[in-house]
């Protein structure tokens, strides 16, 4: 095992057993999360980012259900973990999640410092005097000010939430955390405020980041490398600079997909989208997943499945095309 | 003249903040208004996509319902075809919302869930008696459903909402303010809950139809990237104000606020390079309350480049610099040339 | 909303609703209550006992304060149950002088230990028609027991009481075995025709009952002296046992059983009418006050308070005291309370919904308020309605019955209600005749815990629904 590998996801697939059938949500996946890197997990609504997110979590939402597979936290499988193991060494403590809205879920009833407070109980048993010092020191980290323990949510801005929640996930120094749409439902100028706060935050405390998102002009950003999901799998994973740099992506998604990504700066005359809908993922199509919407896809497409495989050092892509030559 | 579908003249908002009954007496009946919308001026003319940028918190979707008259301006007149629609009854009123129709942000959340797809487009028609027999109002839903590409019409017809994806009720979103021929739509945000791998087909759909139809739209968003492509003029908003206003590639290629600058800097964009670099962004802190607007110009309290005279002296009016391009900066000249210093090195 | 998407939002509903234990329960004994109420007719043992519920001829063959039959399952000495027999042997001869002499000849099966407290012979008549009745015993002897001639009949019912009218022909019956010593001891009167009539015939059988088992011939003779213008026809027999029925008889003879049954369909419709009257006024009420807001909400919301505050079951025995109220007049004030229950829960839920962004859009559609109200937010709530009606229902049957029991109820149906206040006029628990307060006090329970528990299902399901995302 690599030294620096802080995560390690081995052909993980994780099912959703619904009334319908079984819901192919992660499928076959496997990455590594090195030691002070972000990785950035990228793709569109229901391509199941969100729950390879909750899965390595250790806590997959019903009715999902691990399958098979590896989830390696400094090399031990945690899948097979008791639920109270899990609480006591890995959740929080290892690692901690920004959940999607979560700045939204805050209870409206009660003062940011109380809801803190909770959570720090949840998973620690530090005294009470010494728990408020933590959130005031956090608080501090995140750029907030100490009084705003005693606000209520709808006193904050979305900002200001999302700040505290941050600070909420870093609490018990965990080594990995990962990132949920930290700035969906931010505005621009806040979301960039968050992004470099994330960068200051991570070389402060040499964390790792997941960060997941839809935007792949936000990954651009923050992330070392990207994982390019689709339909439960990743289609393509590669360092910034292969995925973003002047050659561009391999994969015909990633490539559309950048190519939907409104540009500010570069004048063109037509935006580009990726005609049609994700598939269903009870009963996904044969062949490669992508093949129904992809341009380029050629009868073998629509047959086998593509094997995610190397294309240049560190970049790795499932597409027919590249063994056609 | 006649070339100017909506013009808004010195429009102004404000809300009472709800108080309680102690609250007032302790209050001595002094209220602290909020001054959601604080004296904005615009004209969108005719067949123009006119967008409307801002933060959240900046009035933009204040603005649009008050375009929509769905609240009551606190003073200023609003101006549909050369005719004074700030105040108008209960029968012009439906004439005028057959005019102008809207489109909302959530698609989720805009139409009822208990109404299948041809329910949703059967509604204006049902209110705006267009049509008696069913076969009538039936073609009119396939032909809207048609327009916005949701084929085979008749299969969408008989779904629920809730089984489309966020693109599909979007586009039923359209054909519903299609379907009673409009003159104008408002759209606030219609394409932010979409996925990114089909914002820009949406976008097309509109635009197509806008040129099709001949309409207007007044595009509210916050997303400057989408507006670049998708407006003709585009207004930025800050706190209840218009701070810049000109030709959409104006706006993005030499922003004259120092606001717009803020913006445009924030968006993040797909180039490799900048994982280690902290953005400088040229804004200090959060959007503050409107219901505490600092005195001066309402953004020296954020502004990088604010001087004494941007504290102490009366807020700036939209002044005309450049063919169409008006911005409320006094130390505009400042701005740009302290940005070219910057792009330079 | 047409047909398919009614079935296609109660598959939903019901898949969920499978789940639910005590609201299958509930369903189970609502359907089993319509089916009675549908089959009434065949059901009821007493076919007129809704007409005639107070009309004291109508029971008069039935014995007072019964118990029920199958009481004889855990008594010793067997008593004998109240028949009716219907099926008679039919004999016509012609006798001298244009005479017809019509005979009917019933069976009666008699095995119990005690005898029948009467036996009571029915025939309708025409004209002038002298009338005869008989019994012949297992043992072989024949009794003559009653005779009666009636004149100027048009179709009215002979009712010929054995223990009233045969007790002279009984009496005589048992001079032969007994001594007249022992007969002085008895003065016709105080011996009952049946323990005559259905003791072994044997030296002491004043004395003491021994039953004499086996079938009985019941013969009722009718001469016709006319035969032009009299005729008979309709013939039956009561033997009036000392149990009765399903569930026994109250201390006015009439038959219990028949009266819950009669009752049930009051208490469906009390129940379902007020609460179903009640909830629509309820909600409509709430979704104005939420939508309209300000002043309008205001003064609805004190109307409201008002209402609310008031205690209902006073108010509701005073007017039932002074203006002696019809079913209806009862539910129509029943409904002036119980409107508010779902009043403060629709007005929030609808104070939600007024914020949904469909409901702006439709404004901005040019949407009447009428059409918003209708259109878009009543469909939502009703579903959370029906939830709340069902859990009105329990309250109004027992208010009904609390009036009742008052014996301030409709004095034209038969609910469960008054049968109770029956029960506690007529001292029924000092004399323990349970029979008399049990069933109907445990069928308004049944009753109410039945509505109660679809209630709470329905609650459970359909108000997440709410959500409406």
């Amino acid at each position: 095992m690599h030294m620096n590998s802080l995560l390690k996801v081995e052909n993980l697939q994780m099912h959703y057993f619904t009334s319908k059938g079984a819901v192919r949500a992660i499928d076959d996946i496997s990455f590594e999360l090195r030691r002070g890197e972000t990785i950035g997990l990228v793709g569109e609504s229901g391509c199941g980012k969100t729950s390879l997110g909750t899965s390595i979590l250790r806590m997959p939402t019903p009715p999902g259900r691990y399958v098979s597979g590896k989830i390696l936290v400094d090399g031990v499988d945690v899948i097979p973990l008791p639920e109270k193991e899990v609480r006591r060494n890995i959740r929080w403590q290892k690692i901690s999640m920004v959940f999607q809205g979560a700045m939204n879920c805050l209870t409206p009833v009660y003062t940011i410092g109380r809801q803190m407070m909770e959570t720090l109980n949840e998973h620690s048993d530090l005294p009470r005097s010494d728990a408020e010092d933590l959130i005031r020191e956090y608080l501090g980290y995140v750029g907030l000010p100490p009084e705003i323990v005693q606000r209520y949510p709808h006193e904050l801005s979305g900002g200001m939430k999302q700040r505290a929640v941050i600070a909420t996930a870093l609490f018990l120094k965990p080594e990995i955390v990962i990132l949920d749409e930290p700035t969906t439902a931010l505005d621009v100028i806040v979301q960039a405020q968050i992004i470099n706060l994330l960068k200051k935050l991570k070389k402060q405390f040499s964390l790792s980041f997941i960060f997941i998102t839809h935007d792949l002009a936000l990954e651009a950003e923050i992330s070392d490398r990207l994982c390019v999901m689709y339909a439960g799998k990743i289609v393509e994973m590669g360092s910034n600079a292969q995925i973003y740099g002047a050659q561009g992506p391999k994969h015909p998604y990633t490539e559309r997909l950048l190519g939907a990504t409104p540009r500010l700066f570069k004048k063109v005359e037509q935006l580009q989208f990726i005609p049609g809908t994700p598939p269903d993922l009870i009963a996904p199509p044969k062949g490669c997943r992508f093949s129904p919407r992809c341009d380029k896809a050629f009868d073998r497409c629509f047959q086998e499945e593509p094997p995610l495989i190397e294309i240049e050092p560190g970049h790795r892509s499932s597409c027919w095309l590249h063994q056609r030559g | 003249m006649t070339d100017i579908i909506l013009s808004v003249k010195n429009l102004k908002k404000y809300f009472e903040p709800h108080q309680s009954f102690a609250q007032s007496i302790a209050g001595g009946g002094q209220k602290k208004l909020i001054k959601a919308i604080d004296g904005i001026s615009f004209d969108i003319r005719r067949g123009e996509i006119f967008g409307l940028i801002g933060e959240s918190g900046s009035g933009k979707t204040t603005t649009g319902k008050l375009v929509m008259k769905l609240l009551e301006p606190t003073s200023g007149q609003i101006f549909f075809n050369g005719e004074d629609v700030t105040h108008l009854g209960k029968e012009k009123l439906k004439e005028y919302r057959r005019k102008v129709q809207m489109i909302f942000q959530d698609p989720y959340a805009s139409m009822n869930p208990r109404f299948k797809i041809k329910d949703v487009l059967e509604e204006p028609l049902i209110i705006h008696k267009v049509r008696a027999t069913i076969e009538e109002r039936t073609k009119m839903i396939v032909k809207a459903l048609e327009e916005v590409k949701l084929t085979p019409p008749d299969e969408f017809m008989g779904r629920w909402p809730h089984m489309l994806s966020g693109g599909q009720r979007q586009r039923v979103a359209t054909a519903r303010t299609l379907i009673l021929n409009p003159m104008m739509l408002v759209a606030d945000e219609p394409v932010s809950m979409i996925d990114l791998s089909t914002r820009a087909e949406i976008l097309h759909m509109m635009r197509d139809v806008q040129k099709e139809l001949g309409l207007s739209y007044l595009y509210i968003t916050h997303d400057l990237s989408t507006a670049r492509y998708f407006t003709d003029r585009i207004a930025v908003m800050y706190l209840g104000r218009i701070v810049e206003i000109g030709r959409a590639d104006d706006i993005i290629d030499n922003p004259l606020h120092p606001y717009t600058q803020a913006l445009i800097e924030a968006v993040p964009e797909p180039v490799t390079g900048k994982i280690d670099i902290i953005k400088e962004l040229p804004i200090y802190g959060e959007i503050p309350s409107p219901a505490n607007i600092p005195k001066g110009c309402r953004f020296h309290t954020r502004c990088p480049y604010a001087a004494d005279a941007c504290k102490d002296e009366p807020e700036p009016e939209l002044t005309l610099d450049g063919e169409e391009h008006y911005h409320a900066c006094r130390r505009a000249y400042e701005v740009q040339a302290e940005r070219k210093k910057k792009q330079a090195v | 909303m047409n047909f398919a998407d009614m079935k296609y939002r109660l598959s939903e509903f019901w898949s969920e609703f499978k789940k639910e234990r005590s609201g299958l329960v509930g369903l189970a004994i609502l359907i089993l209550s319509l089916l009675v109420v549908i089959f009434e007719p065949v059901i009821l043992p007493w076919k007129e006992a809704n007409s005639k519920w107070r009309n004291i001829d109508y029971w008069q063959d039935n014995s007072a304060s019964a118990p029920p039959a199958w009481t004889n399952a855990f008594t010793k000495l067997k008593a004998p149950e109240t028949v009716r027999l219907e099926k008679a042997e039919k004999e016509e001869a012609e006798l001298d002088g244009g005479v017809k002499l019509v005979t009917y000849t019933f069976d009666y099966h008699y095995g119990a230990d005690k005898a029948p407290l009467d036996v009571i012979f029915h025939i309708t008549g025409h004209g002038d028609v002298p009338v005869q009745v008989s019994v012949e015993r297992p043992d072989g002897t024949t009794l003559d027991l009653a005779q009666r001639f009636e004149q100027g009949l048009a179709g009215q019912d002979i009712r010929i009481s054995l223990d009233n009218d045969g007790r002279e022909a009984a009496f005589s019956f048992i001079k032969n075995y007994e001594s007249a010593e022992a007969l002085e001891r008895y003065s016709g009167r105080s011996l009952r025709t049946g323990d005559i009539l259905f003791n072994v015939a044997r030296e002491g059988m004043a004395m003491e009952f021994k039953p004499l088992k086996g079938t009985y011939k019941l013969v009722v003779k009718a001469m016709l002296l006319d035969p032009e213008n009299s005729s008979v026809e309709n013939p039956y027999v009561v033997v009036t046992g000392s149990v009765s029925g399903i569930l026994g008889t109250d201390d006015s003879k009439r038959d219990l059983f028949s009266g819950l049954v009669a009752g049930l369909k009051w208490a469906l419709l009390i129940g379902l009418l007020t609460s179903a009257i009640s909830v629509l006024i309820g909600v409509i009420y709430g979704i104005i006050s939420a939508y309209f807001g300000g002043a309008v909400d205001s003064v609805m919301q004190f109307v409201y308070q008002i209402v609310n505050s008031m205690p209902v079951l006073p108010v509701l025995i005073v007017i039932s005291a002074i203006f002696k109220p019809s079913i209806y007049m009862l539910i129509a004030v029943m409904v002036l309370f119980f409107w508010t229950g779902s009043v403060m829960t629709v007005r929030s839920m609808a104070l939600q919904i007024k914020e949904e962004t469909y409901i702006e859009a439709a404004k901005a559609l040019g949407a009447k308020k009428s059409r918003i109200i209708f259109k878009h937010m009543v469909p939502i709530l009703i579903p959370y309605s029906f939830a709340s009606m069902a859990l009105s229902v329990p309250s109004a049957i027992v208010y009904e019955s609390s009036v009742s029991l008052l014996g301030l109820g409709d004095a034209t149906i038969v609910t469960w209600g008054q049968i109770l206040h029956d029960a506690m006029q007529g001292a029924a628990i000092l004399k323990g005749i349970w029979w008399w307060i049990l069933p109907p006090g445990l069928l308004i329970a049944i009753m109410g815990m039945t509505f109660a528990f679809l209630g709470f299902s329905m609650d459970k399901i359909l108000h997440p629904k709410l959500k409406t995302r």
